[in-house]
């Protein structure tokens, strides 16, 4: 079977989808691949900008702010390269890379609204959410859900952290006494915080329950009243303000569940930001699926790009397969989303590393080839450090319109455009910028493409 | 409250050392063992676990005889622990299947009283289809039996045993000196707890050193000396039980190596090397982990698809022979009693030994410790069973009784044997204890809870050791803060403390995972930053972090 588009997106994560997404609402006939679950739908579900310079100790106050000093120090980073493009005029580079994060930042702000992972929180400055292990991080924008409120500045505000019996993904206790100390050594609010564990069975059995399981069920009628009844004693005996969740508030109705939470209670209800499997991850993902659709794109799930056509500098064709069939799509342009080692984009072994679809030689975040490094010597000895493991910093060199280079610094295809995590030159885990840089190249990628598009077309 | 005057102090936490402990205190001597890291946290915690019918010890005899006699007692004090292996050694050609007869009468000498099947042959077609990864130009295959424990669990239950009979036994407590007479006499102990930060005594006129690749630096501090030789082994670590069977076959240079399936994983080893390194900053290189793939593809084509998770790296003690390869070194030990050679009086240390004959090591060092302080008393180790080996388990009844599932089960029971049943109580009056903490392996919140409240664990790793919490594919990626949260609660820790033992046990995990990282682990890896710095940020954390070891330098 074979099929035709403008644009091919390989890759379903919040990169592919941004790219999709643009390309579709821009009346271009868009084909997204997606292999399985992607990176996006692990994380945290909040998007960060950039929260640290690389191996800075200071949290940066604002994605502005950080990516000022990001156009400078490291022009090659990939929020860096579209202001080195030689269509940009020298005074214009930084001005540039700020303005169009924020675009991207902002787009998908808005379009992400009235969807099931409705994001807050703005460009001018960073957040500073809860995790559940009671630390905090900085981050740009977190879903709606995640809202804490007034809990950090209110000088009488008194957290409750609740945990549920079985639960074992989120420990109260334990987040309760390093949020404390964390508050105690900052002399900021609050200054009261406690725990409690509440009962949620969603089949009648208080022990090994999932994340997913207690969100489904929280979406049915009935539960968060039965929550807000047990809670109520609990916030009484403390005069409780604010309520932290692990981040189960709902699949579908997290939100309302929150705000009708807040009603029943008189409190504060807030998600803490939690690990995989991580259901304000499956929300935005879903989140962003809906937007492509809605856009008008179309989804070949569990389908993998296996192999590609090219002729002289342009792609002609990738060919997915799925379990029962292979399928060859004819396209003017191609984006690459594919991740890199959670989403399978970059894989390696002892003798190195490659790019998944078409067999690229990455580079090192140092811009050196990593197609002959040995992974172990691209790491560091500490496990989790400022200076994070630098195998994360491979992927492929892009050139300022996103397209895959050559060690020649040339363009490996004129029609290929690279996206999201794929990509060498930033460690998103000591940055905490990856949702952000996804978003942005996935943003920047489309534009490109469908430039690219509309001169061929 | 702590005693301050004992018989005699053991110095080392290891197999050796608490098979001491144990039979000192079985023999009713007040006894003190001093660990300075956890038990079995060095050479015995990196070792296979095989109770080797000494078989690579042919031409020592009375070795074979030895360690073919200790594998009876294992089997009669502490089978709930211990699993049997089937073995193949393929051969690829008639000079290997030469060589090996003689292998094949000694080991036979001894089977019956072992329990297994004398030494064969087999053909290539009945090899394959054993194991069908096999390479399929071998021309025949030797097929044995050899036991194997748990090496973990053998050392915790050697200790709590003897505590059991009244010793006592420090975990993090490290001997840094000796008080000694005029008469250099030994009369007293001197050690820093590392836990509290004191630094303690105790008067004893016996010391039995059992540190394993730190006897000589023990018996310097008590400025006597010990020469040694000591010898670095590693090991490659699968994600599961990749073979059917025990796969050994010789390495490019000759040495036997060897894959077997160990518990949920498989281990890939060893190498040999002699080494003058401080024992805790060894990692295993690039050159050992080819030096192991590429001898085990010889016979296993397809060795390198398998997910690697990990590397282990120990190191041996040795009896200090000089010009004599590993291989060829005794495995018998030697007791040295220093007052015979004009060295202090009252240290007893050793040199040498193997896993399998650790309990016969103990009996007759504590034989020479009874004659010093003039006692006669009966060595009982190999008869009275260790602690849950009095009887068979049902795991059926007990998985419809307590609803936890049977493989959980299983698992729990090969660890505790008819103890188990203290940890299932325990989810009566905490059914959600049933919950699953460490997915890999499995582990409920319940035994980590027991494991915590009576096997003296102080860390994460110490957890491991007791659990294998952290060993499986994921390498602790998912039970690391979960098993923290539970380590914090029941020791009542601080929040900083409980981010630093996250950030510990991440370290202890990396350190192995680092050398062979590759395919899956990229993932993994990637997972776990994403995890513990991006989400957690506590790549950012100011909490007080000690560098360990193996990472000091560049």
């Amino acid at each position: 079977m074979d099929l035709e588009a403008d644009l091919v997106v390989i890759g379903g994560g919040m990169a592919g989808l941004i790219a999709g997404t643009i390309a579709a609402e821009e009346g271009l006939d868009t084909i997204l691949l997606r292999k399985g679950q992607s990176a996006t739908a692990y994380s945290s579900g909040a998007i960060d900008v950039i929260g640290y310079l690389p191996e800075a100790s200071e949290p940066i106050s604002s994605p502005e702010e950080g990516l000022f000093a990001l156009s400078r120090l490291y022009p090659l980073h990939p929020y860096s390269v579209i202001g080195y493009d030689d269509r940009i005029e020298s005074g214009k580079i930084v001005e540039t890379i700020v303005e169009r994060t924020k675009e991207a930042i902002t787009w998908l702000k808005a379009h992400l609204d009235g969807t099931d992972a409705p994001l807050m929180g703005d460009f001018k400055s960073n957040m500073h959410p809860i995790t559940i292990l009671g630390t905090t991080k900085p981050t740009c924008l977190i879903q709606k859900t995640m809202d804490h409120g007034d809990v950090q500045t209110r000088e009488d505000s008194v957290l409750l952290f609740i945990g549920i019996t079985g639960y074992a993904d989120f420990n109260p206790s334990t987040a309760a006494k390093t949020y404390l100390e964390d508050r105690i050594a900052d002399t900021s609010p609050p200054r009261i915080v406690g725990h409690r564990t509440v009962q949620v069975m969603p089949f009648g059995k208080p022990y090994n329950l999932s994340s997913v399981e207690l969100a489904r069920h929280l979406d049915h009628e009935g539960t968060i009243e039965d929550l807000a009844e047990q809670l109520k004693g609990h916030i009484e005996q403390l005069g409780a303000t604010h309520l932290a969740f692990p981040p189960i508030l709902g699949i579908q109705n997290a939100l309302k569940n929150k705000v009708k939470l807040e009603e029943l209670t008189g409190t504060t209800v807030f998600e803490l930001l939690g690990f995989p499997p991580s259901i304000p991850g499956q929300r935005l993902q879903r989140a962003l699926e809906t937007i492509f659709t809605k856009a008008g794109g179309k989804m070949l799930l569990g389908h993998e790009a296996t192999s590609y056509q090219k002729v002289n500098d342009i792609v002609k064709s990738i060919t997915a397969t799925a379990p029962r069939r292979e399928i060859k799509i004819d396209a003017n342009a191609f984006v690459l989303a594919t991740g890199k080692y959670i989403g399978g984009g970059i894989a390696g072994d002892e003798k190195g590393l490659r790019e998944t679809v078409f067999d690229l030689g990455p580079v090192t975040g140092d811009y050196h080839s990593a197609m002959e490094i040995v992974p172990s010597r691209s790491t560091s000895r500490l496990s989790i450090s400022p200076t994070g493991q630098p195998i994360q910093s491979c992927g492929l060199s892009v050139d300022p319109r996103f397209r895959p280079v050559n060690d020649d610094g040339i363009e490996w295809a004129k029609n290929l455009f690279a996206a999201g995590a794929v990509i060498a030159g930033y460690n998103y885990s000591v940055e905490k910028s990856g949702l952000g840089v996804a978003a942005t190249s996935g943003y920047s990628a489309a534009k490109n493409a469908i430039e690219f598009i509309k001169e061929v077309t | 409250m702590t005693k301050s005057k004992f018989d005699v102090v053991v110095i080392g936490g290891g197999s050796t050392g608490t098979a001491v402990a144990r039979d000192c205190a079985m023999r009713g001597l007040q006894t003190l063992l001093l660990e300075r890291d956890d038990i079995a946290s060095a050479t015995v915690g990196t070792c296979a676990g095989m109770i080797s019918s000494g078989l690579k010890y042919r031409d020592e005899p009375d070795m074979m005889k030895i360690c073919s006699k200790e594998v009876v007692y294992w089997n009669h004090i502490a089978r709930h622990i211990i699993a049997k292996n089937p073995i193949l050694a393929p051969l690829l050609d008639l000079s290997d299947a030469a060589s090996d007869s003689s292998y094949m009468e000694s080991y036979s000498e001894h089977v019956e009283e072992r329990d297994v099947p004398a030494m064969m042959f087999l053909t290539p077609d009945a090899s394959i289809e054993i194991e069908p990864m096999l390479h399929p130009e071998i021309i025949a295959s030797v097929y044995y039996e050899e036991y194997f424990i748990d090496p973990f669990r053998l050392c915790l239950l050697q200790a709590l045993d003897a505590r059991n009979h009244g010793a006592e036994i420090r975990t993090y407590c490290e001997v840094i000196d000796f008080e000694i007479n005029d008469k250099q006499e030994i009369e007293g102990v001197i050690f820093y707890n590392r836990v509290s930060g004191a630094t303690e005594r105790v008067e004893t006129k016996l010391v039995v050193n059992a540190a394993g690749p730190w006897a000589h630096k023990v018996a310097k501090s008590a400025k006597d000396y010990l020469p040694i030789r000591l010898n670095k082994g590693a090991h490659v670590i699968f994600d599961r039980r990749i073979v059917n069977i025990g796969i050994t076959v010789k390495a490019m240079d000759g040495r036997w190596i060897y894959l077997f399936p160990h518990e949920n994983t498989t281990l890939l080893g060893t190498t040999a090397l002699d080494t003058w390194e401080n024992p805790d900053t060894l990692v295993a290189s690039f050159d050992e982990i080819e030096y192991l793939l590429q001898s085990m593809e010889t016979v296993l084509p397809s060795i390198r698809e398998a997910r690697i998770i990990r590397t282990m790296t120990g190191v041996r003690p040795l009896v200090p022979d000089w010009k004599v390869p590993e291989r060829n070194v005794t495995r018998g030990y030697r007791i040295i009693d220093h007052s015979e050679n004009d060295g202090k009086k009252g240290l007893i240390s050793f040199l040498g030994g193997k896993l399998v004959t650790c309990r016969h090591m103990a009996e007759a060092v504590t034989d020479l410790v009874c004659e010093k302080l003039g006692k006669d008393i009966a060595c009982s180790t190999h008869e009275k069973p260790l602690p849950g080996n009095e009887d068979d388990v049902d795991i059926i009844a007990l998985s419809k009784e307590y609803d936890i599932s049977l493989h959980a089960l299983e698992r729990m029971r090969a660890r505790r044997g008819t103890e188990m049943v203290k940890v299932l109580e325990l989810t009566k009056e905490h059914p959600e204890w049933k919950t699953t903490i460490c997915t890999c392996e499995p582990i409920i919140e319940a035994e980590i809870r027991l494991s915590i409240r009576e096997e003296f664990p102080q860390t994460l790793n110490d957890l491991r050791r007791r659990l294998r919490l952290g060993t499986g594919p994921c390498q602790g990626t998912f039970c690391t803060y979960k098993a923290a949260s539970i380590l914090s609660d029941e020791l009542g820790l601080a929040g900083d403390d409980f981010l630093v033992d996250i950030l510990d046990f991440r370290a202890e995990r990396w350190k192995g995972i680092r050398q062979s990282m590759r395919g899956e682990q990229l993932a993994q890896e990637e997972l776990a930053q994403g995890m513990y710095a991006c989400v957690g940020n506590l790549d950012q954390s100011d909490v007080d972090y000690d560098v360990k070891p193996w990472e000091e330098g560049f």
